[in-house]
């Protein structure tokens, strides 16, 4: 039976060739967009090497001073998150590793006349164990080097090749921005949408040109706390709180600013909190909002294209319809007829989407849009994708494809007059 | 009038040529009232489309009034189907979504004419086909023979020389396709030349002359 | 022929509702998208306020100091500092600032005047920052070193927070803050205006900036964090070492960090460059799928009055009169998805939902961006189809199934 309807289904779909390609056309397309959108998000948001603990880390990432009629949005100095890391392993046994490291900067170096800039992150020792970094040569440097000042560095492939050709870069010496640096590991090219692991050149906090950075309240960095599991988060994110209120006494220039605001976030909690600015909390809720409320503005467009097509093919077919009544089938047939020739098209165009999506993607990675991208296919969110639109595709076509199958063949048959 | 000289329509789909007509040479004089029969699939509908310039000859000449119709270009060819050609369709062919008088109007919309005038020679055209009752309904609404007569009226409302009927009786009783072949008359007598298709013998009995085809050649 | 077109389209209401509803959701889309890319134009050629060019920005760490405490001593020896620097030979101007422009982090700050609430961001600054940022003052005058005896505190700020807070009315002069008779706090009066000063750069939005004064050598004022160096045009890389040896000369045990504000606005546009890509590509696919629906929708429904339209030829339209009824038929089928689109649209400003950061310029382009393109993708998904459509046979067409 159900391959009857099959055979069936691929004949009319075969048939109707224009018809056929604009439903095709449309969800393809929808889940297309569907897919490079969600793609981009995995990538700054998901967890995805070299970040692949992603899921039980917290971070620090934007802190927020307050005062009377004036407010500082910006980057934590190492001094202020010192303070609020001060102690937090011994009081919360839940919290396995804690990092500093800084925001990117652009360094310029100059190679045989040329001038080269490139991403310069001060990271700590502890970095290389919270992140899951891929060297192709040597290794991290370690929380001795930094203690001890020592003008390491790590680099990502693409700077091996700019600096080195593509010669082996450990034990070279390579400047930037006037300091040298002794090259200890090569890693794998990180993608530029991965805040806390993106750069291109790595290199000890301390080796920082500034001598009082380790007191600033403000300054360039961030911080990262690897917890034991996500179970964890609620009582972390309670201690960070608690010293967030009591690090207010500290505030340098108390005359301009009286309160200090952060907290310990995930990325996707960081970016609400960055986004509905007040800083003052991480509002995820208002972000998921927002994102649900453009996928639902987005979903309708299709939606109600599919039940244009939809409708407007039921009425082309209304003589067939009334014909096969006359012949003996019944509704339930029809209808199954349908359903079945509604699932064929969206399987195919989800099908089309998934390569074209494919296709777009390798096409971003290659086209160095967003440096260093690795954009990859959800496949979680395909299928998602895909019933959403096999509910349309049945709602929109089998609900007329219903009604127009119970008139009596006569009206069918009549339909429009033209 | 209307002039064939050797006409020949073939159709191509992608595996199979057929000729629907083969060799026509006809001539249809002013005001006369023509039949064309024949069994169906004959070529009758081919030919009437083609004298109707509603299709292209594959060979041959077609020409109307003296002047070789079949080089004529868009602009040309609209014209004469606007002003000197009216044709009736088996089917009707009337557009659903508007009113029975907007229907009759549609030529005249491609005439300079201001719309009162087209409202008036549309009622006009009605009228004369006895639908005077019914120019606000929808298609819809009508039966068969009067959606015949709203296409007869809508041929004639910008009053043509040639009039192409294409089995104008087919879907109506008798009485009511006696009525309608009255009307048709009616339009002869008064300067209309009128080729129909039928295969209705007794409607072909009132006409002047009737033509005769088979497997898209003309017989006698 | 209108009436003719207005019976049409309106008897066929039902089909032509459905269509509509997509035209109007198209539309919505397109304006988000198109207002977004205007707004991001007008941010990009809107004037940055200064000029960056052979500026190079020192960050200046004074050990042990933090914001609070620091000494006489650390005063003096900062103002020796900018008057050393300023002496060097390729340095053509010197001055101080809380932040250099491009930082990333921003200072802000909000007013009551006039009854309303303003927002602006801050930076406090030496005399010699217009000079060397070269930014204009286009009303009453800039900081002198006179003003750290005033009684009063002065205040330089831009166009667009004039513009805000007083409107046409020439502020200089003008109290800034509300009086508060209890507070021992000096008052605020703006002494001038520069033009527009977009201290985050070419991609940010419109907003409002105040200068306060940062006296050099006054106890009262903390040394600046940063010093702007302004340096004659082709001094090359090798002046930095020069340039830090002699900082490092006065103020021994302090530190500082040389870079040109050409690699501060590099950072900062990378920054806010990758997301706006990202965004981009998506609304690229986004516009794409929203007009080829569209099309497909108009086109398929084209197809169906394949008949119609050779019924038409048949009563003897020509492929030009056919071609204009269907396109002027779809016109006014857009114009009231637009229209319904535009009236939704325009709620945006009347509520005021994005405020000061749409400017009324932005938004109508984007609007009339909107409209227009919809009227040509209508436009031409209806021509196209339809000389398709009118090419065929009427004797072919009317068989159409």
């Amino acid at each position: 039976m159900l391959r009857n309807y099959l055979k069936m289904a691929l004949k009319v779909l075969a048939r109707r060739k224009f018809f056929t390609f604009i439903s095709l056309f449309g969800i393809s397309i929808t889940l297309l967009v569907l897919l490079v959108a969600t793609a981009m998000l995995d990538q700054i948001f998901a967890p995805q090497a070299p970040e692949t603990r992603g899921n039980r880390t917290l971070g620090i990432y934007q802190v927020t001073l307050r005062g009377k009629d004036t407010t500082f949005n910006g980057f934590a100095g190492y001094g202020l998150l010192d303070r609020i890391a001060r102690g937090l392993p011994e009081e919360l046994p839940a919290v396995e590793k804690i990092s500093f490291f800084t925001a990117p900067a652009t360094a310029v170096s100059y190679v045989g006349g040329q001038k080269i800039e490139s991403s310069l992150k001060r990271t700590d020792g502890a970095y290389w164990q919270i992140l899951d970094f891929s060297f192709v040569e040597g290794g991290p440097f370690s929380k001795e080097d930094e203690a001890n000042a020592r003008f390491v560095a790590v680099i990502n492939e693409s700077t091996r090749g700019r600096f080195f050709g593509n010669a082996p870069a450990v034990g070279r010496t390579l400047e930037a921005d006037g300091q040298r640096f002794r090259v200890v590991g090569v890693v794998r090219d990180v993608p530029v949408l991965r805040v806390v692991a993106y750069s291109e050149i790595w290199v000890p906090n301390s080796t920082a040109k500034s001598r009082t950075y380790r007191k600033d309240y403000l300054g360039n960095f961030m911080a990262v706390f690897l917890a034991r599991s996500r179970a964890d988060f609620p009582q972390i994110k309670a201690a960070v709180d608690r010293r967030f209120d009591l690090a207010e006494e500290h505030i340098p220039d108390r005359k301009t600013f009286q309160t200090v605001d952060g907290g310990a976030d995930t990325l996707f909690e960081a970016a609400s909190r960055v986004i509905f600015e007040g800083g003052r909390e991480s509002r995820p809720e208002l972000l998921w909002a927002l994102f649900i409320g453009l996928a639902v503005l987005f979903m309708i467009l299709p939606s109600v294209n599919l039940v244009n097509i939809n409708l407007s093919r039921i009425l082309d077919r209304a003589s067939e319809i009334g014909v096969r009544k006359a012949f003996g089938a019944s509704s339930r047939t029809l209808v199954g007829q349908f359903v079945v020739e509604n699932v064929v098209l969206t399987l195919l165009g989800g099908a089309i989407g998934l390569v074209l999506a494919a296709a777009v993607l390798a096409g971003l990675n290659a086209s160095g849009l967003i440096p260093y991208a690795d954009l990859r296919l959800n496949f979680r969110v395909f299928f998602e994708g895909l019933a959403l639109a096999l509910f349309f595709g049945l709602f929109s076509g089998v609900y007329p494809a219903w009604k127009m199958s119970r008139l009596h063949p006569v009206q069918a048959l009549r339909g429009r007059t033209v | 009038m209307i002039h064939l000289e050797q006409v020949t329509k073939k159709y191509r789909t992608e595996r199979v040529e057929t000729t629907a007509l083969d060799n026509i040479n006809l001539t249809v004089d002013k005001g006369e009232l023509i039949a064309v029969m024949g069994p169906s699939g004959c070529g009758k509908s081919t030919l009437l489309n083609l004298m109707g310039l509603l299709d292209e000859p594959t060979g041959g000449k077609i020409a109307l009034d003296g002047k070789a119709v079949d080089r004529y270009g868009d602009r040309d060819l609209a014209r004469v189907r606007n002003e000197r050609l009216g044709f009736v369709f088996q089917q009707f062919h009337l557009v659903a979504d508007l009113s029975v008088v907007d229907n009759v109007e549609i030529p005249l919309l491609y005439r300079k004419m201001s719309n009162k005038e087209r409202r008036r020679a549309a009622l006009a055209a009605l009228d004369r086909v006895g639908l005077a009752s019914r120019v606000h309904h929808f298609p819809g609404q009508l039966s068969g023979g009067q959606q015949q007569r709203v296409a007869i009226a809508r041929a004639i409302v910008g009053n043509p020389s040639v009039l192409l009927a294409d089995e104008p009786t087919g879907n109506l009783d008798s009485q009511m396709g006696d009525e309608i072949m009255g009307i048709l008359q009616d339009l002869n007598n008064e300067g209309t030349t009128i080729v129909m298709v039928t295969h209705d013998p007794r409607l072909a009995e009132r006409t002047h002359r009737v033509v005769r085809l088979f497997d898209g050649r003309q017989v006698q | 022929m209108m009436r003719h077109l207005l019976k049409l389209v309106w008897n066929r209401k039902r089909a032509n509702a459905l269509i509509m509803l997509e035209i109007f959701f198209t539309f919505l889309v397109v304006f988000g998208v198109g207002t977004l890319g205007m707004y991001l134009w007008d941010n990009w050629r809107r004037p940055l306020g200064f000029d960056w060019h052979d500026v190079w920005a020192v960050r200046v760490n004074m050990q042990g100091a933090s914001d609070d405490t620091f000494t006489p001593e650390q005063v003096v020896t900062a103002a020796r500092l900018v008057r050393e620097v300023a002496a060097l030979d390729p340095v053509e101007g010197v001055a101080g600032a809380m932040m250099e422009p491009f930082s990333f982090g921003a200072m802000r700050g909000s007013q009551e005047i006039n009854g309303r609430r303003v927002t602006m961001d801050l930076n406090e600054v030496t005399e010699g920052f217009a000079g060397v940022l070269r930014a204009e003052v286009v009303r009453g005058r800039w900081f002198q070193p006179a003003d750290a005896a005033l009684s009063w505190r002065p205040a330089v700020i831009d166009e667009d927070l004039a513009r805000e807070a007083w409107g046409g009315e020439d502020p200089v002069g003008k109290r800034l803050d509300k009086p508060d008779p209890g507070s021992s706090e000096p008052e605020t009066r703006v002494i001038g205006v520069v033009r527009d000063f977009r201290h985050h750069g070419e991609l940010s939005g419109p907003g409002n900036f105040l200068f306060y004064y940062k006296h050099l050598g006054d106890p009262k004022h903390r040394p600046p964090r940063s010093l702007l160096v302004r340096v004659r045009p082709g001094t090359p890389a090798a002046f930095e070492e020069e340039l830090t040896r002699r900082m490092q000369g006065v103020a021994r045990d302090w530190s500082f960090e040389v870079q040109p504000l050409e690699q501060t606005r590099e950072t900062a546009f990378r920054r806010t460059l990758t997301p706006l890509i990202v965004g981009g590509i998506v609304a690229f696919f986004l516009l794409l799928m929203v007009a080829l629906g569209l099309l497909g929708v108009l086109w398929q429904n084209l197809l169906q009055r394949t008949r119609e339209i050779g019924l038409r030829r048949a009563l003897g339209a020509s492929h030009g009169e056919v071609r204009r009824q269907i396109v002027m038929e779809q016109l006014l089928i857009t114009t009231l998805g637009v229209l319904l689109g535009a009236i939704v649209v325009v709620q945006l400003p009347v509520l005021d939902v994005f405020g000061s950061t749409l400017r009324p310029e932005v938004f109508t382009s984007g609007l009339i961006l909107a409209m227009v393109s919809m009227y040509l993708l209508a436009t031409v998904c209806a021509l196209y189809p339809s000389a398709m459509a009118s090419r065929v046979p009427p004797a072919e067409a009317l068989r159409y199934e």
